[in-house]
């Protein structure tokens, strides 16, 4: 579904990304992890085509995203969402973007319903508090039924109900057969969930494994336990 | 585009510094010519404030506005949108909000108070005035993602038109006034959005009497409906190269 071939993004003198080469199939959960100016958000952003990749290429279902908008109706995206319009209403974000994507006739509104976001359809975007952004975020990366989920950060914010609530909606996305990427920090989130862990450090792949992968060579349950495993040689 | 135009102008019509401005502006029209009783000096007084504030507002806020999306930029376009159209969206929304500040704050009681065609000019490149430093505003945040930087850049370039620039002028006139230059200083004027106004405003009043040899010269040009086209023309030229320019900058931009 994306493959990134001998990617590459330098800002000014420093490179935040050297040389990645990644696929991500159908029906995988990635978890992308790795420590702060790592180049996950990098990473990410290139995938979106917020950031032009110094070299390289990068295509989403054999098409090379280089001056194309249309590969991005099949990605759902949810980012950490704290610079808004502030007086824009809730109700009018989902406006907004159903009109912005007309084409997309079948809705999925579980997240929407499941964190009952018509409760807060009045709200200003400005006064929600971060858990209350996380849930319209989260709603809005689902709602158009993309084949592909980037999820920022999913858990930051949210109550114990509503991470149970997204959990389980993306192991029933991934039973659909779409891909989900998944950025975030609380390791213990992503337990039961990811299949296969890329972790990135100083803008390279440090390690790329499955989760069976890291079960066997570090014999621990736990994916926290499974990382800090696979990195002590590094951290020694 | 007009879709996120629509939304954006609706947030900011409700947005506070909008209201703000738009109180302020009240607040300068009706008083100043409550103040003075001549209808033409309280004009002059209300161009002088006006084309000082309007382009440091519209350029402060359309800066802290732009860099306060970012994420709602980010969230329009992970969607297949392109990234024209959501500048444009946003150059739309902020236009058209501080016009509506601008033209019912200072534009009514112009026009009640003193109904004469140099008010008309006033209000017609006051908005023009606006929409051009939005346009330099976000020409520059699409430049400048760090928004410390930015802000401190239009900040510069709001001191540089409000003020220096006219104190080159000065220094050119007086360094060369032995020389004919008053048709190089027209020329130049064309250079600063805020001079192209204010000239084009007092040009039509009396107060153009008072502006000596160089003054005559800018009569004959802005005080003629051919200079006032020409000068109307910079203008919508200034507001197309801000506009294109930020545009392009979104495209080629990281964000």
């Amino acid at each position: 579904m994306i493959s990134i071939k001998d990617i590459s993004k330098t800002f000014g003198k420093q490179q935040a990304l050297k040389s990645i080469n990644l696929e991500f199939k159908k029906g995988e959960c990635v978890a992308l992890i790795g420590p702060n100016g790592s180049g996950k958000t990098t990473l990410i952003k290139i995938i979106l085509g917020l950031l032009f990749p110094t070299s390289g290429n990068l295509t989403v279902n054999g098409v090379n995203i280089e001056k194309n908008v249309d590969y991005r109706a099949d990605i759902g995206y949810m980012p950490q969402m704290s610079r808004l319009p502030e007086n824009m209403t809730v109700a009018q974000v989902f406006a907004l973007m159903k009109r912005l994507r007309k084409d997309v006739k079948e809705l999925d509104t579980d997240i929407y319903e499941a964190f009952d976001i018509d409760g807060m359809s009045k709200k200003g975007l400005g006064k929600l508090s971060g858990g209350m952004r996380q849930k319209v975020s989260a709603a809005l990366a689902f709602l158009f039924n993309p084949d592909i989920l980037i999820l920022d950060e999913p858990t930051a914010a949210l109550d114990p109900v509503s991470n149970e609530n997204l959990k389980q909606k993306i192991s029933r996305v991934l039973a659909d057969g779409k891909m989900v990427i998944i950025t975030s920090h609380n390791l213990s989130d992503l337990d039961g969930i990811v299949d296969r862990v890329i972790y990135l450090m100083d803008g390279e792949v440090y390690f790329d494994k499955s989760i069976d992968e890291l079960r066997s060579s570090t014999g621990e349950e736990r994916l926290n336990k499974m990382i800090v495993k696979s990195l002590k040689p590094q951290l020694v | 585009m007009i879709q996120i135009a629509r939304y954006l102008t609706i947030d900011l019509l409700k947005n506070r510094a909008v209201i703000g401005s738009f109180l302020l502006f009240v607040a300068i029209g009706w008083g100043l010519f409550f103040i003075e009783n001549q209808p033409e000096k309280a004009l002059l007084m209300v161009m002088q404030v006006t084309l000082l504030l309007l382009p440091l507002i519209t350029l402060i806020f359309s800066c802290i506005y732009y860099y306060n999306s970012y994420e709602f930029t980010v969230l329009l376009l992970s969607n297949p949108i392109k990234r024209s159209a959501v500048i444009q969206a946003f150059f739309i929304a902020l236009s058209i909000s501080f016009s509506f500040a601008y033209t019912i704050g200072i534009g009514l009681p112009l026009l009640l108070n003193n109904p004469s065609p140099e008010s008309v000019i006033m209000l017609v490149s006051g908005n023009f005035l606006l929409w051009i430093f939005v346009g330099i505003a976000l020409f520059i945040c699409t430049k400048v993602n760090d928004k410390v930087k930015g802000i401190g850049l239009v900040l510069i370039l709001w001191a540089f038109f409000a003020f220096l620039f006219d104190g080159l002028l000065i220094l050119i006139m007086y360094q060369f006034g032995a020389y004919p230059i008053e048709k190089l200083i027209l020329i130049l004027t064309f250079l600063n959005p805020i001079d192209i106004s204010r000239i084009s405003v007092i040009m039509q009043t009396d107060a153009s009497a008072m502006m000596g040899l160089s003054g005559a010269v800018f009569v004959d040009f802005f005080g003629s409906m051919k200079g006032l086209v020409i000068s109307f023309s910079a203008l919508l030229l200034w507001v197309a190269v801000m506009y294109l320019g930020s545009v392009r900058n979104f495209r080629k931009s990281d964000l």
